[in-house]
């Protein structure tokens, strides 16, 4: 039984894959996602043991790029190429494991203010619309306060920051896949809520959620970026955004010290520049009416 | 003679007017020394401020009975020229400087002393920041104009120690004990504050600058320049750019970066004095309360001599000091810095030997596992919470660098960085095996001293544990006894003697691994002024010292025949009555930013108001046409 | 409660609005209170967090003074009163802390009023800027979707959207204020104004000018993508709508239709947007016034986030959600009065 819905989704994913394929911008995001994921795997093959270690960095402290070091070296002498491949792997990770936590909590919500009526609906419509409107730096900056400086930390504070607008999106989707007809035949032949919530709503936004999911990954990097600028993440864990902490606190600027500065800038550009490419481009082929823009 | 108003011209992309707050030239042309800090002073009121920038303020505008020398921090002469114990170290008579005048010319006399003292020990907003001085003292007379008699409960070193500012009755007692805590103390009417220092409060801007006039009346002879101004810059960079553009003459507190960029530019000495400030690794010893209940949960491992005697041979103390503080730094080994002279042992033995450092835990049984990190004989692994302060960019990387260090000799240490407030917290409950953290030592050895004794260890108010001054939770009957042996002894040599010992016992228990004893960056325009006079002299702070010797010294380069040259026809000098009239002008300007920020606003509201009568016209009308 | 949901993320009403002036009052109404509301939650929010966070708060603030047991016992005591009591003491006035800073060991109310100011003056100026040249862009690029300014334009304001606003303030100091790649430094690298100079002056004004240059651009610049997107998206979408067709027909030339119809209406969603961007303004206005020092209340907040000072960043948490709830409600309140749904 489950093999006719395979192919269905088979055929589905080919569908939206011929679509993608024609899609230029959409393209380009990709393979610079592509290309950002193999050095965030492949880092830890890529970085010898000791290159990282600060006792045992050789270069000089702020040196300018060179044949030994092409993107220079940082305030302890380290190689800001070994590092920014490192850095990659703490970035792109906090950054899908907060988006994550954003989709679940963001889809749970979504659907159960959609599926549901009465009073736990509004209750959680106003929950959604709370977090939409305090704004999000200060609330993050609060709960990253509370709850100490740490990269699992990080990852809590931006998933629980980042999930209203995906519940708000899914909360309208659902309610428009609640009014058709086999809907109501699943309610007549006496489906309970889960049910109809995991078997014919959850099936049904799947694809925006996802569409939906790429686009919040780029905020979600720029987030942890700025809140790990602002010291709010683990200092020794090397992220885009503590690398510039660091350059900050280190007197970078005033030394002209550029290489130290534009390269982790320029990473998060391209990556969250590409996931917002891939996003959009995934809804306009979902979603040629654009719908829920 | 230096003339601030041109000084005040920015050499930019914009030719800017003059615009100094210094107001117009006066007959003779003040001098003025300007001053860049990178903090604002919290309060002028000496009883509410708890800033390094403040005390700086306080000692320029009150004297206090004696202060440490410029040579080695020995009690000098201040209001007091001298003073005496009593054989049984139970009286302690104090003789006052002969006609001693505060700056309004009101005699400063006795009374005022007693005054201070007084307020200070009756009070209990006044006991805040100086109750510590006088915890002994018992009683405090004036037996005449010069001569006050303290007694204390037991012989007190710390009487020939006060840095108590000695403020005017006649102005004070108006202010009482409530009034106090909401007090500023600012200068009003364009008055200077009434005081006794060398220099005297004259105007203040929050956020902004601090102006201070010489005090005619000072008793060691009016200061050299005629105004002193503090700049605050909230930035290190521009204070850099500020002291290279001319802007102030002296930059103190400067970061390592900006300091190097500073180094060889011409007209401007960098100068990187010894500080009386050191950070420490320390270790949880055994976390307990004062009465000796166990709390926390330290690592029983720290608690093994060997264990802690191996990490500090494992720490490489010249390559923290070469790569953390950028060399601006000395490496460290006792709780007293070598900057006190006369106090500090050189004990010499811990050096970095890795070696070494894994032959002791070797002998000691501490086998290296299979992973790299040794198991202790207990079974359990060396692997220890390592706590640094995340406010710190230094603590952070010192943190880095040693737990690399650590794993070279099969130790684990999990660096932690959380805020310093939260680590004061874990600390008072003793739930931790290390961490990174400093102190400032002041040249009474007493308050630093007694971190480490049984009694500061933490202690409970109800359900609650709270700390107390000890971080390490050491306890050592031996050394509370010399602690109390000091604590009592007048006699300057046997008590540093007693110092001598505790620090020797602190350094070989390994307490502490004292990590480097930081300098103190500071910079200024060579070319204009001179006379600046270190504490110690030659190695030490050129400003916020434990005194006023160098502001009592400065002066502007070629000054012999500068003064004469400059203001050929002035024949007044720039008295009183001068800087009376110039206190009155520089009060009208202070409106500052926000008047500006007001007219911006204004501005602001009514684009926006245009935007949207704009937005609603066109609306209207479109709406109309197409209705058409 | 879709109507409100939906308009509290600033999208048009999807019901049409009565047209009766009774109606429109009681939407304000229901709107303010809503906007009540949610403040109410902020404060009690604010309050509660805060309280988790375990530890001594009088023995932080009184660290590094020279106070006795039995003074930190009487002050503790005062702290000690039940939970319940505590907050009853703070919903009375939730902009009364009770406690100083503990950084600053000053008010934080007081603190708070002299750095709104210097906030006001950068955000507000780079936010007319932005609106300005980012609805110029907009327009540019939404007339003539796909043609060349478009996709030139397009592609740029995508990358500053993408950009972490505070990287290219460090950018901009380096490049300008301390010179690099043979350009020379001629920006001053911090602060608002040449300590010393006096701001009253026509010579202090250009000397705030000058120091606004660089943070000015920076925001400017990130705001202009939302704000340009935005535009373009709004005015793509209004030249699909028929009067517009029908306006050509009737013999309009382009750029008469352009002004006179397209624009204004899809100025509409981009006013509100800017006015509920501020969440998103308050963030820049944190990394960048710490990049470039401007002492304004993004400054403060950093330098609230060492230690924490947890009674200034409560304070300051609580201004910035009224601020940014206050602009919501403008914005809602503005589509009321000028939506033509209601007027014409």
């Amino acid at each position: 039984m489950s093999s006719v819905a395979t192919q269905r989704r088979k055929a589905a994913f080919a569908r939206f894959w011929a679509a993608y394929r024609h899609d230029r911008a959409g393209m380009a995001g990709l393979i610079i996602l592509v290309f950002f994921i193999l050095v965030a795997i492949l880092a830890p093959i890529l970085i010898p043991d000791d290159a990282l270690d600060v006792t045992k960095a050789d270069g000089e402290r702020f040196d300018s790029p060179s044949l030994g070091y092409p993107l220079g070296t940082d305030d302890s002498g380290r190689s800001m190429l070994l590092l920014l491949a490192y850095g990659t792997r703490i970035s792109l990770t906090v950054g899908l494991a907060a988006t994550l936590v954003a989709m679940i909590i963001g889809t749970a919500v979504g659907i159960m203010a959609g599926h549901f009526r009465g009073p736990g609906s509004h209750v959680l419509v106003g929950v959604t619309d709370w977090f939409l409107v305090i704004p999000f730096l200060p609330l993050a900056i609060v709960l990253a306060t509370v709850l100490g400086p740490s990269t699992l930390n990080l990852i809590i504070v931006i998933g629980i920051t980042s999930w209203a607008g995906t519940a708000r999106l899914i909360r309208a989707q659902t309610m428009s896949i609640e009014g058709r007809p086999y809907m109501e035949r699943s309610k007549a032949l006496g489906a309970g809520n889960w049910h109809q919530m995991t078997r014919h709503v959850l099936p049904n936004v799947f694809p925006l959620v996802l569409a939906n999911t790429t686009l919040t990954v780029a905020i979600v990097i720029l987030s942890e970026t700025t809140l790990s600028f602002l010291g709010l993440g683990d200092p020794l864990a090397p992220s885009w955004g503590a690398i510039l902490d660091r350059a900050f606190s280190s007197g970078a600027v005033s030394r002209g010290a550029w290489w130290f500065v534009l390269p982790p800038g320029i990473c998060v550009v391209l990556v969250v520049l590409a996931f917002t490419l891939v996003g959009r481009a995934m809804e306009r082929i979902l979603d040629p009416r654009g719908t829920t823009a | 003679m230096i003339r601030r108003l041109l000084v005040g011209i920015t050499a930019g992309a914009i030719a800017l007017a003059p615009a100094a707050v210094v107001p117009q030239a006066q007959a003779a042309d003040p001098v003025v020394f300007t001053v860049g800090m990178l903090g604002d002073v919290d309060s002028l009121n000496p009883f509410t401020g708890i800033l390094a920038e403040a005390y700086e303020i306080y000692q320029l505008q009150y004297a206090t009975l004696m202060q440490p020398s410029s040579t080695d921090f020995t009690p000098a002469p201040g209001l007091a020229e001298s003073w005496e114990e009593s054989a049984d170290g139970k009286t302690w008579t104090y003789t006052l400087r002969p006609d001693l005048v505060w700056s309004d010319g009101t005699p400063l006399t006795a009374n005022d002393v007693v005054y201070t003292f007084n307020r200070i020990l009756e009070g209990r907003y006044e006991k805040t920041n100086y109750g510590n001085y006088l915890r002994n003292v018992t009683s405090v007379t004036a037996t005449d104009d010069r001569t006050v008699v303290v007694g204390v409960s037991a012989p007190s070193p710390i009487m020939e120690r006060l840095a108590v500012y000695i403020l005017p009755e006649h102005i004070w007692s108006a202010i009482d004990g409530k009034a106090v805590k909401s007090f500023a103390n600012e200068p009003e009417g364009g008055q200077p504050l009434v005081g006794s220092g060398p220099f005297l409060v004259a105007e203040r801007q929050d956020g902004q600058f601090i102006r201070l006039v010489a005090n005619d009346t000072y008793y060691a002879g009016r200061p050299k320049v005629d105004e002193l101004i503090f700049r605050i810059y909230n930035n290190p960079d521009a204070l850099g750019q500020a002291l290279k553009k001319g802007e102030v003459d002296f930059a103190e507190g400067l970061t390592a970066d900006v300091f190097s960029t500073l180094e060889g530019v011409e007209g401007i000495t960098t100068y990187a004095g010894a500080y009386s400030g050191f950070n420490e690794l320390a270790f949880n010893m055994g976390a307990a309360l004062s009465d000796g209940t166990p709390i926390g949960d330290g690592n029983p491992h720290i608690q093994d001599l060997a264990v802690r005697q191996a990490i500090s041979h494992a720490i490489d103390r010249n390559q923290l000091v070469d790569k953390v503080l950028n060399g601006y730094g000395t490496p460290g080994s006792t709780i007293i810095p070598p900057l006190y002279s006369t106090l500090h042992v050189d004990p010499g033995t811990q050096n970095y030997d890795p070696a070494l450092a894994n032959q002791i835990l070797d002998d000691a049984g501490y086998a290296m596992g299979p992973d790299g990190i040794r198991i202790g004989p207990d079974g359990v692994p060396m692997s220890y919470r390592f706590f640094v302060r995340s406010d710190s960019a230094t603590s952070v990387k010192s943190g880095e660098y040693i737990k690399s260090y650590l794993a070279e000799i099969g130790i684990e240490a999990n660096v932690k960085p959380v805020t310093e407030d939260a680590l004061y917290e874990i600390i008072g409950r003793g739930e931790f095996d290390m961490f990174e953290w400093g102190w400032v030592v002041e040249p009474d050895p007493d308050y630093q001293l007694s971190t480490f004794t049984c009694a500061k260890r933490s202690y409970k108010d109800g359900d609650t544990i709270y700390a107390d001054l000890s971080d390490s939770f050491y306890c050592n009957p031996e050394y509370d006894a010399l602690y109390e042996a000091q604590s009592i002894e007048t006699d300057q040599a046997a008590r540093a003697d007693i110092v001598k010992q505790m620090q020797q016992m602190i350094y070989d228990d390994v307490a502490y691994v004292v990590l480097y004893y930081y300098d103190n960056l500071e910079a200024y325009r060579s070319d204009r002024f001179t006379g600046f006079v270190g504490q110690p002299e030659g190695s030490g702070s050129l400003l916020f010292q434990y005194g006023t010797y160098s502001y009592a010294n400065v002066q502007p380069v070629g000054a012999d025949t500068g003064d004469a040259t400059a203001s050929p026809g002035a024949t007044a000098s720039p008295g009183a009555t001068d800087q009376g009239n110039a206190s009155g002008e520089t009060a009208s300007t202070s409106g500052g930013v926000s008047t500006g920020l007001i007219i911006g606003l204004v501005v602001a509201v009514i684009v926006i108001i245009l935007l949207v009568v704009l937005l609603l016209r066109s609306r209207r009308s479109a709406s109309a046409d197409s209705r058409e | 409660m879709s109507l409100l949901q939906d308009v509290a993320v600033g999208e048009p009403d999807p019901i049409r609005a009565p047209r009766v002036s009774g109606s429109v009052l009681r939407t304000v109404g229901s709107k303010v209170l809503r906007a009540v509301i949610t403040l109410g939650f902020v404060v009690v929010f604010n309050f509660f967090l805060f309280r988790m966070l375990p530890g001594d708060p009088i023995g932080l603030y009184t660290r590094g003074r020279n106070q006795d047991a039995e003074q930190l016992a009487e002050l503790r005591r005062e702290l000690d009163k039940p939970i319940l009591e505590q907050f009853l003491t703070y919903i009375r006035n939730p902009f009364d802390p009770g406690i100083d800073s503990t950084r600053f060991s000053r008010p934080v109310w007081e603190m708070i009023g002299e750095r709104i100011w210097p906030t006001f003056l950068l955000l507000g100026t780079a936010i007319i800027l932005a609106s300005i040249i980012g609805i110029w862009i907009g327009i540019r690029a939404g007339w003539k979707p796909g043609g060349r300014f478009d996709k030139i334009s397009t592609g740029t304001t995508l990358t500053l959207y993408s950009m972490p606003e505070f990287w290219l303030g460090m950018m901009l100091l380096i490049v300008f204020s301390v010179g690099a790649f043979g350009i020379p430094g001629m920006f001053p690298v911090g602060g608002i104004v040449t300590p010393g100079v006096d701001t009253s002056t026509p010579a202090g004004w250009l000397n705030v000018l000058w120091h606004m240059v660089l943070p000015c651009t920076t925001l400017t610049l990130i705001y202009l993508a939302d704000y340009s997107l935005v535009m373009r998206a709004s005015l793509i979408d209004e030249r699909k709508q028929e009067y517009l067709t029908l306006a050509r027909a009737k013999g309009l030339r382009d750029v008469m239709v352009r002004q006179k119809h397209a624009v204004p209406n899809a100025l509409l969603p981009t006013i509100t947007l800017i006015f509920l961007s501020l969440g998103f303004v308050v963030t820049g206005a944190i990394t960048v016034e710490t990049v470039f020092s401007w002492p304004g209340l993004g400054l403060l907040t950093y330098e609230a986030l060492r230690g924490p000072d947890i009674p200034l960043l409560q304070a300051i948490f609580l201004l910035f959600s009224i601020a940014v709830i206050g602009a919501n409600l403008i914005a809602e309140l503005l589509y009321v009065v000028i939506d033509p749904r209601v007027r014409s």
